[in-house]
């Protein structure tokens, strides 16, 4: 699935990031390449940026370029399941 | 005898947030030098300390997460690291995230300079209770490691001990590298001795360092290499070498070396840091729980807004008083004691009025950057882009675009100045070009003025508030029109961290509002005076000596008629004067520029008088208020409105459609002498700043026509 659709809570995986653009550069230079592992924090009061912890920082991408990573779901939060059984 | 003491040159490097420049200040006490770098508008700062017989001068680069740079701040970081301009690079890390800053430091090795990883923020790794083998570390990334913290003073002396032993050589720690896979390790190996075969690039630069580069395609490395005779061979073995890396299907070998950093980074941390078991919520956590969370998030980030708006422009304006009277006690004087002429005039009127004009924005300026060095250094400027970026994304804009356009409601100099927040020039120059439409505090005296003597008194705050709101539309059509046009795709991404909050340093945020203060005093004070006597030499030359005789000879007859009752007298000769002032005025270059434009400014509803002082109001907006008081005939006092009101509702030229016509114009067209000069300065590109002047014009007149015409049409 694509990084934009996680939700607060969710930790995932990096499994690949669209390649050659400075997006791409630039998350590597901060850590977030094929492998790193991370939590979704929240997204922004209106939706977008999304907040993502990754090794002990915080780091916020647009959802449009979230949406240029592939990951792999790990966990969801325990809360976000119990919401969703009583729905 | 005094013997000179030898100077080490240190660079301090290192992540921005890793509390880089409070080691800064940590290191160098109150010593400091602030300048610019050469070319471009970053600042440089440098510190000097004395320490075990020797001197040592610290420069403190911009915050840099890797060697790949973007910003004009990064590239200045990088170019004094590949030229190794100094004796000692101290890596400054995060030692709370090391894993993320061991990734520079890799590359820092690579470059293969003296160098000493200062691990930072050491009180909060152990408050933590983050574990950090420094032994195992100092082993794995061969160079001393100093645990520091700049916040407790901590380790300072050792960091400096370390320095000198490196600068000394008396190095104990073995050398090592990032170790790279073997088939890169060979390129490197093979590409690096053909470098060692050219003195003058071997010399200045890392020969390792350039072959990785080489391999990454990076562009400083091929155009520094490309011209030189070795080229021919290196070139050739690059070549061979990328094929061979990249035959396997794996992607780029760009990518490959990134990945072997980021593994060294992960290995050496895996090796070296034990982290608590559990993770604990930290106090950033918790604010931002409040701060930026679905519901709060918003009104707090207004709030913040509101606040800032409120101490730059409330709090300065008592100061902005004591400035004014200080200049107005200075004209008193210069009127008092020289005499009436061409000398008083442009002492007062030219010199005093533009030195007056620049200085009355100081207080302003610097309590604005106050509060922008508070809010940055705490941290939370990065989450007020982050809840503010949606917006400004949608029109075009970056979320920092947010500040320098509320600041712009205030006065359009601190808020051109607070755009360098924004790091794309695309993003800066879009956000400059429309926060001029943001309608200034200078401009509200004309709007009142206005407003006062043409529409009803209820009505008067309904219109300001459609006036402003008019402003932030047009602003927002601009910025939509730029980012879609000449500034398409050149888009800063919003990859962005959100510090841990800190509470700054008070010296921090002082200097930094000294600077910015500074800046602007010593570079617009310059261009704003002359400009302000260019504007005041063409509204008094030429002088026409027949107008003045025609008045004098009047007044004469005034003095000695007896049958006019003497306390009659001063009014009538007030009006002469004023007459005379109006008349000389019309005759003026100014004059001769309203005439010359009247034609281009007719179809907006205005007459020559009109244009001129749209022409003075260059100078500053409030002096259209004056000039008009001037040649409507009531003298150069702006403090008799209400008989200009009633002087301005006698005027045939003021129907409702031209008076709403010349409001929008007045908020739209070219910004302050002041304003227009910082654009310059902040722009750096004469091209720009020509453009911007067109644009803001053509704007003026499109807009003030389409009102113009369209309430000529809703009235017949």
């Amino acid at each position: 699935m694509k990084m934009s659709e996680l939700k607060s809570g969710d930790r995932a995986e990096v499994l690949s990031i669209v390649q050659g653009t400075e997006v791409a550069r630039r998350l590597a230079d901060m850590g977030l390449t094929m492998g790193a592992r991370f939590k979704v924090i929240r997204k922004a009061p209106l939706g977008d940026p999304m907040e993502i912890k990754i090794d002990r920082f915080l780091l916020a991408l647009r959802l449009e370029e979230a949406g240029q990573i592939e990951v792999k779901l790990l966990e969801k939060p325990a809360r976000a399941v119990k919401v969703k059984q009583n729905g | 005898m005094v013997k000179k003491k030898i100077q080490i040159a240190v660079a301090l490097a290192g992540n921005p947030n890793s509390g880089k420049t409070s080691l800064f200040n940590a290191l160098s006490g109150a010593h400091l030098k602030v300048g610019n770098w050469p070319g471009v508008t970053v600042e440089k700062f440098e510190g000097f300390a004395d320490y075990g017989g020797y001197s040592i001068k610290i420069t403190d680069l911009p915050g840099i997460y890797s060697m790949e740079a973007y910003t004009p701040e990064e590239k200045v970081a990088r170019d004094f690291l590949m030229e190794r301009m100094s004796d000692v690079v101290v890596n400054v890390v995060d030692g709370t995230s090391l894993e993320r800053s061991l990734y520079l430091t890799s590359q820092l090795m690579d470059m293969e300079a003296p160098l000493v990883v200062a691990v930072n923020m050491y009180d909060e790794v152990e408050h933590e209770g983050i574990k950090i083998d420094v032994k195992q570390l100092q082993k794995l990334i061969g160079c001393h490691v100093v645990p520091v913290s700049a916040v407790k003073k901590s380790g300072i002396e050792a960091l400096f001990d370390h320095i000198i032993r490196v600068y000394e050589k008396k190095i104990e720690v073995l050398k090592n590298k990032t170790e790279y896979r073997e088939q890169i390790e060979t390129a490197v190996d093979e590409m690096s001795q053909v470098i060692s075969t050219d003195p003058e690039i071997s010399g200045k630069y890392s020969a390792r360092w350039l072959s990785i580069r080489l391999l990454e395609s990076d562009q400083t490395a091929y155009t520094l290499l490309k011209e030189r005779a070795i080229w021919i061979r290196l070139g050739r073995i690059a070549e061979e070498k990328l094929r061979l890396i990249e035959a396997d299907g794996q992607g780029a070998a760009k990518g490959k070396i990134t990945a072997d950093r980021h593994a060294f980074a992960r290995g050496a941390v895996k090796e070296t840091v034990r982290l608590p078991r559990e993770e604990k919520a930290t106090i950033t956590d918790i604010i931002d729980s409040f701060v930026i969370n679905r519901f709060v998030g918003i009104p707090f980030f207004l709030f913040v807004m509101w606040l800032l708006f409120q101490m730059t422009f409330t709090l300065g304006e008592e100061p902005m008083k004591w400035i004014a009277s200080f200049f107005a006690l200075l004209s008193a004087s210069a009127v008092k004691f020289i005499p009436a002429g061409l000398g008083r005039s442009i002492i007062v009127d030219g010199i005093l009025a533009g030195v007056g004009g620049v200085v009355v924005f100081v207080p302003n300026i610097l309590l604005l950057f106050l509060g922008l060095s508070f809010l940055e250094g705490t941290g939370y400027m990065a989450r007020a882009a982050f809840v503010a970026d949606k917006f400004f994304h949608k029109i075009g804009l970056h979320g920092k675009s947010f500040i320098p356009m509320v600041t712009g409601f205030g006065c359009s100099v601190p808020a051109l100045m607070a755009c360098r927040t924004l790091k794309n020039r695309g993003d800066r120059l879009a956000t400059m070009m429309v926060i001029p439409f943001m309608s200034c505090g200078a401009k509200l005296p004309v709007y009142i003025l206005l407003i006062g003597a043409f529409l009803p008194q209820k009505s008067a705050g309904t219109m300001l508030f459609a006036i402003y709101l008019f402003g932030v539309l047009v602003a927002i059509g601009a910025a939509k029109l730029f980012k879609s046009t000449i500034f398409k795709g050149e888009s800063e991404p919003f990859v962005m961290e959100l510090p841990v909050y800190r509470m700054p340093g008070f010296q921090y945020i002082l200097v930094q509002m000294w600077i910015k203060a500074w800046m602007y005093i010593k570079k617009a004070g310059t261009t704003i005076l002359a400009a302000s006597v260019i504007i005041w030499a063409l509204s008094n030359f030429p002088v026409d000596k027949g107008i003045n005789l025609t008045y004098e000879s009047r007044a004469k007859a005034v003095m000695s008629d007896n049958s006019i009752k003497p306390y009659d007298k001063p009014a009538l000769l007030t009006s002469i004067e004023n007459e005379r002032l109006s008349e000389q005025l019309k005759n003026s270059y100014a004059g001769m520029i309203g005439r010359g434009i009247e034609p281009v400014i007719k179809p907006l509803g205005f007459d020559w008088r009109i244009g001129v002082s749209l022409v003075a109001g260059i100078a500053a907006k409030e002096i259209v208020v004056s000039t008009m008081s001037t040649i409507f005939s009531l003298g150069g006092s702006d403090k008799n409105t209400e008989a200009l009101k009633e002087r301005l509702r006698q005027d045939k030229v003021f129907t409702i459609p031209a008076v709403l016509s010349m409001i929008i114009f007045v908020l739209l067209y070219v910004p302050c002498i002041a304003a227009t000069t910082i654009f310059h300065k902040e722009a750096g590109e004469l091209k720009i700043t020509l453009f911007y002047i067109g644009f803001s014009m053509a704007t003026a007149w499109l807009m003030a026509f389409l009102v113009y015409r369209a309430t000529l049409i809703f009235i017949h």
